[in-house]
């Protein structure tokens, strides 16, 4: 004791205090969350509600819509279709929320005055908004009024029959793998051409034209890996008051996608608009010095910089999106929220059941922020 | 990156630690059975702390320890009955909706909710509390019934709920007696060319989301080898929105909702028509959570008295003098003196004249019916008649 006479007592340790603090307040959360658990615990067993996952493998008893899913199939099911539309409505709405939202994007800083001013008016509009009305609006409002009646539909030849029952547009018809392999293999052999061009023109200095000659290729490939797979094609046709063929789009999904699209699109033009801004005048200067087009000067100076400072940011409204995507149960799209609702009207224990989905949302998250992380690190620039 | 990760693998580890703790020893245990819990419950009555000794036929051991530390607002949800607690806070709080006309919206004039099953909230209060009017009126939407049953967010559920077992069973709702035999009905445009339910192969069919109707709809298409496309909505109005539109061929529902629906029908009720085949059982009952008998008998013996009122003949208008009357049945079911001074108190937790209460302040069965339902189209009794007449109402005997 004596040897370390310089040490105050222990009770006067500021280390000690802070550790002591420390576990004092880790000590209170656990006991708080203990004491909700074992409230939980009691209460339903007081009430005989489980609190297990058995709930998993009982019939869901109810349909759920444009899909060959039965009611005698388990809850475990449903989810399985649920999850299907979540990220069937996620991934379809982060391609086109970029696209968009680049487009948006650039046209904020668009020499054009009336460009400039309708992308910004959009801009402010819609991030303006909350989302959830944005989604209600669209659907009642648009698509359930603006749209016409079966007897009228929109029928726009082959490729699609519009009406207010939903969308009906030409798709695949076959195994989906196949389907996925032809239009694979199609890519791979567009690209591959393009870049071959773009390496020939790089070495002989003639206009590559990689573009084009990608697209041309990945068509051939496609239509002849399209016949070689047995793979066919179904058109919708309106008979009478239905719509046979075709892939189905129900006005919920129309009217969830569209206000995801427009809402994320409109912060993701913010940020590329930032991002843009972020490149050193310098580099656009260079650009005009070396007499490239407006064109050229974005596509291959301005937007590979901006896009790299973007990507995180980007990233997080992808994982927004995601999130969002638990509004169209509002609306009555069959996601994963809207399946859980269902399943817990139908028996399922509320707690486990809505445990269940917050662990595969934050799958979904964890997933793509693992993604994105990927695409940023190999994007960043390396400095030296 | 390997710590981010970890980061990131921390909190899933965390739920699903907490997850399998909820499901640990709780699963092969059956539930406490309600008739041993409830004995318990009602002793304890005043909510003390020191009663809660008498929790632990009822609950797992730890919980009591658990409990007899926190204070007393814990106690309500953990071991008095609710009827003690409706008494102490003088209202009914009655889980209702207010897109029902017929049986239960808002009127207009007032704001009040009006309607059959509001005035079923009402008996309840005239029973329990001696006053029709003391009732807390919650609108609860169609996925949230249940929940709001359960956490104590409502003492009763009557919102036109189908008795089936695995809410009896799953949700833990305790149901109680059938306050409408309703079943499920198709409705078509009358323009539509649909003569009946077999002319519609391949329709769309619309129906709210997260009701028995759902599921019934294919069921019955597919009992008649039929293709059907249903379309779920998240509440009746979106339903209605989307069949004006022209999203649906058919509208599927409980009678009574379609009737009440038809009936203030922009269009008019001419424009709709309703087909006679009725394909499902849906008895509309009200619930209480489970576990608690005496809140669910008092809850019971309220709907009991209008019916039984019906079958003595004591009106609205009748009861207080019946009371007093000559008619001793009359007399013993109402609560009042018989020739020898005495009075019947079956023990149920209500005063006496609980019945005289409910009926001269809301009515007997036929008179709720009568003032309600007739106003939406449903002007035959069917199987709500009394059993004496040819239906199901019937009541167990009050003596």
């Amino acid at each position: 004791m004596a040897t370390t006479a310089g040490r105050p007592p222990l009770w006067r340790d500021v280390r000690a205090l802070a550790w002591a603090f420390q576990l004092l307040v880790v000590a209170a959360v656990v006991a708080v969350l203990w004491w909700l658990l074992d409230n939980y615990r009691t209460n339903t067993a007081r009430q005989g509600i489980a609190t297990n996952w058995d709930f998993l493998d009982q019939p869901a008893q109810f349909p759920i819509a444009n899909s060959t899913f039965r009611q005698t199939q388990p809850v475990s099911d449903a989810l399985v279709e649920g999850l299907l539309n979540t990220l069937r409505l996620s991934l379809t709405g982060i391609v086109l929320a970029t696209v968009f939202g680049i487009i948006l994007g650039v046209a904020r800083l668009s020499q054009n005055f009336i460009i400039r001013a309708a992308a910004r008016a959009y801009v402010e509009f819609v991030r303006n908004v909350p989302l959830l009305v944005l989604l209600v609006l669209l659907y009642i409002g648009v698509v359930q009024n603006a749209f016409p009646r079966v007897n009228d539909s929109w029928e726009l030849g082959p490729i699609a029959v519009i009406n207010v029952r939903g969308t009906n547009a030409i798709w695949y018809e076959g195994a989906t793998w196949r389907a996925g392999v032809a239009v694979g293999v199609a890519v791979l052999a567009g690209l591959a051409v393009a870049r071959y061009r773009q390496a020939s023109a790089d070495r002989t200095g003639r206009p590559a034209r990689s573009g084009l000659w990608g697209l041309l290729v990945a068509l051939v490939v496609l239509v002849g890996a399209w016949i070689a797979l047995g793979l066919g094609v179904t058109t919708p046709e309106l008979q009478g008051n239905r719509v046979f063929g075709g892939i189905t789009m129900t006005p919920a999904y129309f009217a969830s996608l569209l206000a995801l699209v427009a809402y994320t699109a409109s912060h993701i033009a913010e940020i590329v608009r930032g991002s843009i801004q972020a490149v050193p005048r310098g580099q656009g200067e260079a650009a005009d010095a070396l007499a490239l087009s407006g064109f050229q000067r974005l596509w291959y100076v301005v937007l590979p910089q901006a896009l790299r400072i973007g990507v995180p940011p980007i990233g997080n409204q992808y994982l927004n999106l995601a999130k969002n995507s638990s509004l169209a149960a509002v609306i009555a799209f069959p996601e994963l929220t809207k399946v859980t609702q269902l399943t817990v009207a139908t028996g399922s224990p509320p707690v486990p059941a809505y445990t269940v989905l917050l662990a595969i949302y934050l799958a979904i998250s964890l997933l793509l922020s693992l993604v994105v992380n990927i695409v940023n690190r190999r994007l960043a620039i390396v400095e030296r | 990156m390997r710590r981010a990760l970890f980061r990131t693998l921390v909190p899933i580890a965390a739920i699903a630690i907490g997850a399998s703790a909820c499901s640990g020893d709780d699963d092969d245990g059956a539930p406490p059975p309600d008739s041993a819990a409830a004995p318990a419950d009602s002793a304890a009555g005043g909510g003390a702390p020191d009663s809660v000794a008498t929790d632990d036929s009822a609950a797992p051991d730890d919980s009591a320890a658990a409990s007899s530390t926190t204070d007393s607002a814990q106690e309500v949800q953990t071991g008095e009955s609710v009827l003690d607690r409706v008494k102490a806070a003088g209202t009914v709080k009655c889980g209702v909706r207010d897109d029902l006309t017929g049986f239960s919206t808002l009127d207009p004039a007032t704001g009040d909710h009006v309607g059959f099953d509001a005035d079923f909230c009402r008996a309840i209060a005239a029973a329990v509390l001696g006053d029709a009017t003391k009732v807390t009126f919650v609108d609860v939407a169609t996925e949230n019934r249940f929940p709001a049953l359960q956490s104590g967010e409502i003492d009763v559920l009557v919102r036109n709920t189908t008795w089936t077992a695995s809410r009896d069973g799953k949700d833990a709702a305790n149901f109680l007696h059938p306050t409408f035999y309703d079943g499920q009905q198709m409705m078509v445009a009358a323009d539509s060319g649909f003569q009946s339910i077999d002319d519609m192969n391949g329709a769309t069919v619309c129906v709210a989301a997260g009701t028995t109707t759902e599921g019934n709809v294919a069921t019955e298409f597919a009992k008649r080898n039929l293709e059907v496309n249903v379309q779920s909505f998240a509440d009746i109005d979106l339903v209605q929105e989307a069949f004006q539109s022209g999203s649906c061929d058919g509208w599927s529902s409980d009678g009574s909702q379609l009737a009440s629906r038809r009936a203030n029908y922009p269009d008019g009720p001419d424009s709709l028509v309703i087909f006679d085949d009725v394909f499902s059982k849906e008895p509309l009952t009200p619930a209480v959570a489970d576990g608690d008998t005496a809140w669910a008998q008092a809850v019971e013996w309220a709907i009991y008295a209008t019916i039984n009122a019906e079958e003595l003949g004591i009106t609205k208008a009748t009861a207080a003098a019946d009371a007093t009357g000559t008619d001793a049945a009359k007399v013993l079911f109402l609560g009042g003196k018989n020739p020898d001074g005495t009075t019947l108190d079956p023990g149920l937790g209500l005063p006496p004249d609980f019945a005289n209460k409910v009926v001269s302040q809301v009515g007997n069965y036929g008179e709720i019916f009568e003032a309600n339902l007739p106003a939406i189209g449903i002007t035959e009794r069917g199987l709500n008649a009394l059993w004496s007449d040819g239906g199901l109402q019937y009541a167990p005997p009050y003596r």
